[in-house]
This record gives C-alpha cells, structure tokens and sequence, in this order.
C-alpha cells in the first residue's frame, strides 16, 4: 500500500504533469480520504527534499477568518485573480458594513472560511486567519499551477470516472460526508397500464410486484454490479424473482436493443412471438413486451454486456422455424388481402405458441427471467422511467374504404416516482412504433401495417 | 457542426473553435491582457479563460476567419500564434502542425467525407467524443504551459501567422488580411539549437490529425 501511493503518485504526478486532488488519489487507491490527504502530504515533502521545487501543492485551510476591513473584503471578493477562493459559509459580516466608528463597539462575527492556497501564498493566508481549523493539501502538481480553475477538472474525471459507484455504499471507504437520515427513495407502484390478454404473466406479476420493494434498496445499490451475473443464472420462479428483476430489465432491455437490429436481420423470433394473442402463455406475455420496448432507451442502457449473452441464448432457440415462417408470412401479406391475411396470422400464433412452449423448455429461467420484466423500466433515482404499453386506438382505412378502429398496444415513455405496472399482457398487436414494422410480418393482421401493405 | 455526415468545412471549423479557446487561453497565460479582463468559460467540458474586451475578440475572430479561408484552399502548413516582446521580437510560437489535415479540393469543402477501415467497416471521420476530449486535454496543457516556460515578456504583443506549403499560393487580395512576411527573417542555424520545444499534444480525432508544441526563442537580450 505504502509503495502503491508513491509509484502511483511519481506516474502521475511527475510522468504524466497531471493534477492529483486528494479526491482522485483516494478513489484511484480505494482509500479514505483523510488516508489520501496524508499520503499527498508524505509525497510533496520527499520529493521536494530531493529535488527542492518540483512537486507544488495547493493547500486547502479551514478557519476562522480575521474580521477583514471592509475596504480589503472586498478587494478580496472582486479580485478574481484565481489565486484565493474564499467561501463563507455564514452570511456576509454585517460589521463589514457596519460603519468605521462602529467597529471597536461591536464585536467582530467570525467567519468560517474555507481557503483555497497555493503553496507560494501559503502562509499570507494563514495570516489571515484568527484560528486554523483544519490544514491539508488539496493537490499536487509537477511544476507549478497557473489557473486555479485547471482543478476542476479532477473533479470531473472523478465523476466521469467512478460515476458507477454507488454513493451509499463507497462512502465508508472514502469517508465522504455522509448525512446518516439519508435514503433511496423506494419504487412506488404506478398505475398498470390499460387491460392485457395474459393472465398468467398478471398472477405472477403481483406476487413479484410486492417482494421488489423490500429489495429495492439492495437492488438498486448493487444493482450495476448484480446485473451481469444475475442475468445469467436468471430467475427461479420464487425468492430470487425480485431480484433478477432489475436483472431483467436491462436484460430484457439489452435483448430489446438487439431485437430490433435482429429483426432487420431476419430470422428473429421475438416478433413472432409478439404475434400470439389468444396463446396468452405466460411466456408469449413476457417476450412480448420486452421485445416492443424500443430501442432508444434501451439501448442507451447497458450497450453489449449484460445483454449480449442473453439475447443470444432465446432466438437462436427458434430461429430456424421462424425464419421460415417471416418468410411465409411476408409473402402472404404482400401478396394478399386483409381478411385472407387475418387468417394467414392467426394460422400463426400455433406456431409461435409452439415455438414458445419449446422455448419454454430450453429456457426456463430466461423467460422467467422475461415474465416479471416491466416493460423497460429503469430504476434512477427511485424514479421509474421507460416505456410502457398502453392501449390506444387507432382508426384506418382499410382497402374497402371502411374506416376501421382497432385498438392496440402502442408505447409510451414514462417517468414517475412509481414501480413500474405489474401487469405484462400480450399484446394482440405488435407495437406500430417499429421501424421494423414490416418486418413483423405475422402481426395478428390489426396493425395498420397490413393496410399499409394492402394498398400495394 | 456536421451532424450525420462530416464534411471537410465541419473538420476546419472544429479546428479554428478550438484555436480560438487556444489563442484565448494563451493571452490569458502569459499575461498579455490583465488577467481581470478575463471571464471563465466552459469549452469541451472544461474550465477556460475568455477575454471579456470586444475587440480582442473581434480581432481573435476576424483572424480565425480568415485562417479558416486558407485552411480551405489546402495551402496551409502550419499556423503558429507568435508572442512578441516590447521591442517587437518574438518570444515564443505556439504551433499547430497542419500538414496532416486531409488534403480536398476546394470544390468538395462541403462534400461529406467517409473512410472505410481496410476490412470495409466504416471509420467515423469526425468522433465528437474523442475530438472533445483530446481537445481538453491539449487545452489542460496549454493552460499549464505558463509554469514550464519563462516569464512573460511585460506590455508584449501577439499575432497570429500561417506559414504556407511551398507550393501554395499568397494571400493576397484586396482586402487583404494577411501581411506577407519573408520566411528568410527567421533565425539562422546557431540560434535554432538554442531554441527551446516544449511539446503540447498531438491530436488524432478521426481525421482531424494535428500537432501542437511551443518554441521559445534563446534568452537573448
């Protein structure tokens, strides 16, 4: 550890002409803050007793200020020269206002202040305070700093760097201030989305929906890290549903991502499957919104990882039937009607239903894995965004000049403080939001797709 | 800035964005302009100066413009921002090395570029994301430049010079921005050696490839 801090610091310091904050240094090391802070210090004095000069610090002095001259204070506060920082945390100094002939009659109110020095001006701004509280290094740096506003940038690669730790749990480690009455907000149960045909996914829906609470804080507090291994083990239908089910999500996200991709590529079977209405499986449930939740906010999820090994795993189940049928069906819309093509779909569900029971077989766990997944939805902040179905309606024309109103699942993105719906239907018709939409050939002949293709 | 398909201009106008923070940043540093006259800014996601003084960023502007027209025209070697002394001697250079820009006519400036890998994938011409961050870390060092070189010269004066490829033409129209200079004025054999190269960075973005160091002309005087 001790010969960690000292390499890590010459690459960086020395080497690289980087600017270390005890901040960086303490996440990079994985220590406490206060550890970093001594290890800076330790640093900064041997080497410049080696080398007089080549490592300079800024130091960061806590205190209580001298009751400053009006004229002075503010010299102080418009002189933004970079070279102090001076941040009150009290309200201005009222005697700063007050009066000349004033002054010796009250007494001074002391000002807290946090002081941001170079080490040049170190001890003219020890002067300036009435007592020092707290004295530490803030940064080092190679040869000297110009701009104080460079060390903004320490922070930001800390942010960018270790955003993926969560706060709640690192604190300890890197003794951040941490306010002890602080929670996660809980995901709230949201408003379940318009009715859905499976009954099955609903049943096991609920039960799920209650065991995600008490879990939510672990979940989402580990829930990055959990991901990629829970999607892979997945789900047994009982205790560890709550669990894989953030699991799921981005799983189910990723597979979502891929999908659509897949669906260009042919030979996907999550359209087909959404196609089963009446094979309200639980299974077809489950698929079906996963595979609808669109891409651009899944994708934006996890990109490859989580995902990637499960998306593989359940197409490739079915692909070979399913690129026959995609095919069959694709033929059957071009060249035929609505009504005949209604028929055409509805031969189809058998299959899928079919294909879904093999799938269910094989995989188990990864469809289980689908059943409790809500439709997308990320949990952020205890907020639950993503994207759902609703039932909406949709009026066409079909090619008989009849208008023709057909309700169907369509998605809608949301953001609330409310745990996803619990319900997960199959939806009757694919979601018209795809741009894969001619790909879904086999939809149960309602989209306006189909009329679409109809005119031809 | 080039959405989907990056075009030749879009690349020179990333390039001058940023010799623009360069040059601010520069005057900033060595002093050339009190350094109350300056505000902070945020470019590339980093903390930068700007001069507040409308003709300084007039002149900054008017002179990335007219950069940017050479740049066009394919003549463009190097474009170096030059500090001078009282007595009107160069101090230091700020380099930029453009002899790796990618050459196109001056017809297809706005034509959208591709560059397909050896095995036929598609390289992105423009990636915003590295182009961000390797301007911000070519402008971190610029920022810190000011502790590795000599002090600046007091009341010293700036400009901006390009020097042009051997077979480009002059600049020289009506209006005329650029004032031609002999490149024999330049110092001789003796005194090249003793100058010193500080280098800053080499930016390789895609197809926005340039280099960046400082020359210090010897102590003299």
């Amino acid at each position: 550890m001790a010969q960690d801090y000292t390499e890590y610091l010459a690459i960086n310091v020395l080497n690289e002409q980087q600017l270390v904050s005890y901040r960086s240094l303490s996440r990079a090391l994985k220590v406490h803050s206060n550890l970093a802070k001594q290890m800076l210090y330790e640093f900064h004095r041997k080497q410049n007793a080696k080398k007089p000069g080549s490592v300079h610090a800024t130091y960061l002095i806590t205190g209580i200020r001298r009751a400053q001259s009006p004229a002075h204070t503010n010299g102080v506060h418009s002189q933004e020269d970079g070279d102090d920082t001076v941040m009150q945390s009290s309200p201005p100094l009222p005697s700063s206002f007050a009066p000349h002939h004033e002054e010796e009659a009250e007494e001074p109110v002391a000002v807290r202040s946090v002081l941001l020095v170079k080490e040049e001006h170190l001890e003219q701004a020890k002067a300036t305070f009435d007592s020092v509280t707290g004295i530490h290094i803030n940064s080092l740096q190679a040869n000297g700093l110009s701009d104080v506003q460079s060390l903004t940038e320490c922070n930001r690669k800390i942010v960018e760097s270790y955003a993926s730790e969560d706060p709640l749990q690192a604190w300890k480690q890197y003794g951040t201030i941490q306010n002890p009455n602080v929670k996660r907000r809980t995901q709230r149960k949201g408003p379940p989305p318009p009715a859905r045909i499976a009954k099955d996914a609903d049943a096991k829906m609920k039960p799920l929906a209650p065991t995600t609470k008490p879990t939510a804080l672990e979940k989402q507090a580990s829930k990055e890290s959990k991901d990629s291994q829970e999607s892979k083990p997945a789900s047994k239908p009982s205790s560890a549903k709550a669990t894989p089910e953030p699991s799921k999500k981005p799983a189910a996200v990723n597979r979502q991502g891929s999908d659509i991709f897949k669906s260009f590529a042919k030979g996907k079977t999550k359209p087909k499957k959404e196609d089963s209405q009446s094979s309200a499986e639980a299974t077809a449930a489950a698929t079906e919104p996963e595979d609808e939740a669109m891409g651009g906010f899944s994708e934006e999820e996890d990109d490859a990882e989580d995902g990637a090994a499960d998306v593989d795993e359940v197409p490739k189940e079915s692909e070979g039937k399913s690129k026959k049928e995609r095919e069959a069906d694709l033929q059957a819309m071009m060249d035929q009607e609505d009504e005949i093509m209604e028929d055409a779909a509805e031969a189809i569900p058998d299959k899928t239903a079919e294909e879904q029971d093999e799938g269910a077989i094989d995989k188990p766990d990864s469809q289980q894995a689908e059943e409790p997944a809500k439709d997308t939805v990320t949990m952020e902040n205890g907020r639950r965004r993503g994207r759902r179905r609703v039932m909406k309606k949709k009026t066409v024309k079909d090619e008989d000049g009849y208008l023709v109103t057909k309700e169907e699942a369509a998605w809608e993105s949301f953001s609330e403080d409310e745990p996803p719906p619990k319900k997960i239907e199959a939806a009757p018709a694919a979601s018209t939001n795809k741009p894969a939409a001619g790909k879904k050939a086999a939809k149960a002949g309602q989209g306006n797709i189909m009329s679409f293709f109809s005119k031809k | 800035m080039a959405n989907d398909a990056p075009t030749f201009r879009s690349l020179v106008t990333h390039f001058t964005d940023f010799l623009t923070v360069a040059i601010h940043t520069i005057l900033y540093e060595r002093n050339i302009y009190p350094r109350t006259s300056f505000l902070s800014a945020r470019k590339y996601n980093f903390a930068v100066r700007q001069s507040r003084h409308p003709k300084v960023c007039e002149w900054i502007n008017d002179a990335m413009a007219a950069v940017e027209t050479e740049i066009l025209k394919g003549t463009v070697e190097r474009v170096a921002v030059v500090v001078y002394n009282q007595a009107l001697k160069p101090t230091e250079r700020y380099l930029f090395d453009l002899s790796r820009f990618p050459i196109v006519g001056a017809a297809d400036a706005d034509v959208p570029l591709e560059r397909k890998a050896a095995d036929g994938t598609t390289v992105s011409v423009l990636p915003v994301v590295d182009i961000e961050e390797q301007f911000r870390a070519t402008m971190s060092k610029l920022a810190n430049c000011g502790t590795v070189l000599r002090p600046p010269p007091v009341d010293g004066t700036f400009t901006v010079a390009i020097e042009l490829k051997s077979d480009g033409q002059a600049p020289v129209s009506h209006p005329q921005p650029w004032m031609p200079v002999e490149a024999a004025t330049r110092q001789g054999a003796t005194e090249l050696q003793s100058r010193r190269t500080h280098p800053l960075r080499a930016v390789v973005a895609g197809d926005l490839m340039f280099e960046s160091w400082i020359e210090e002309t010897p102590a003299a005087d």
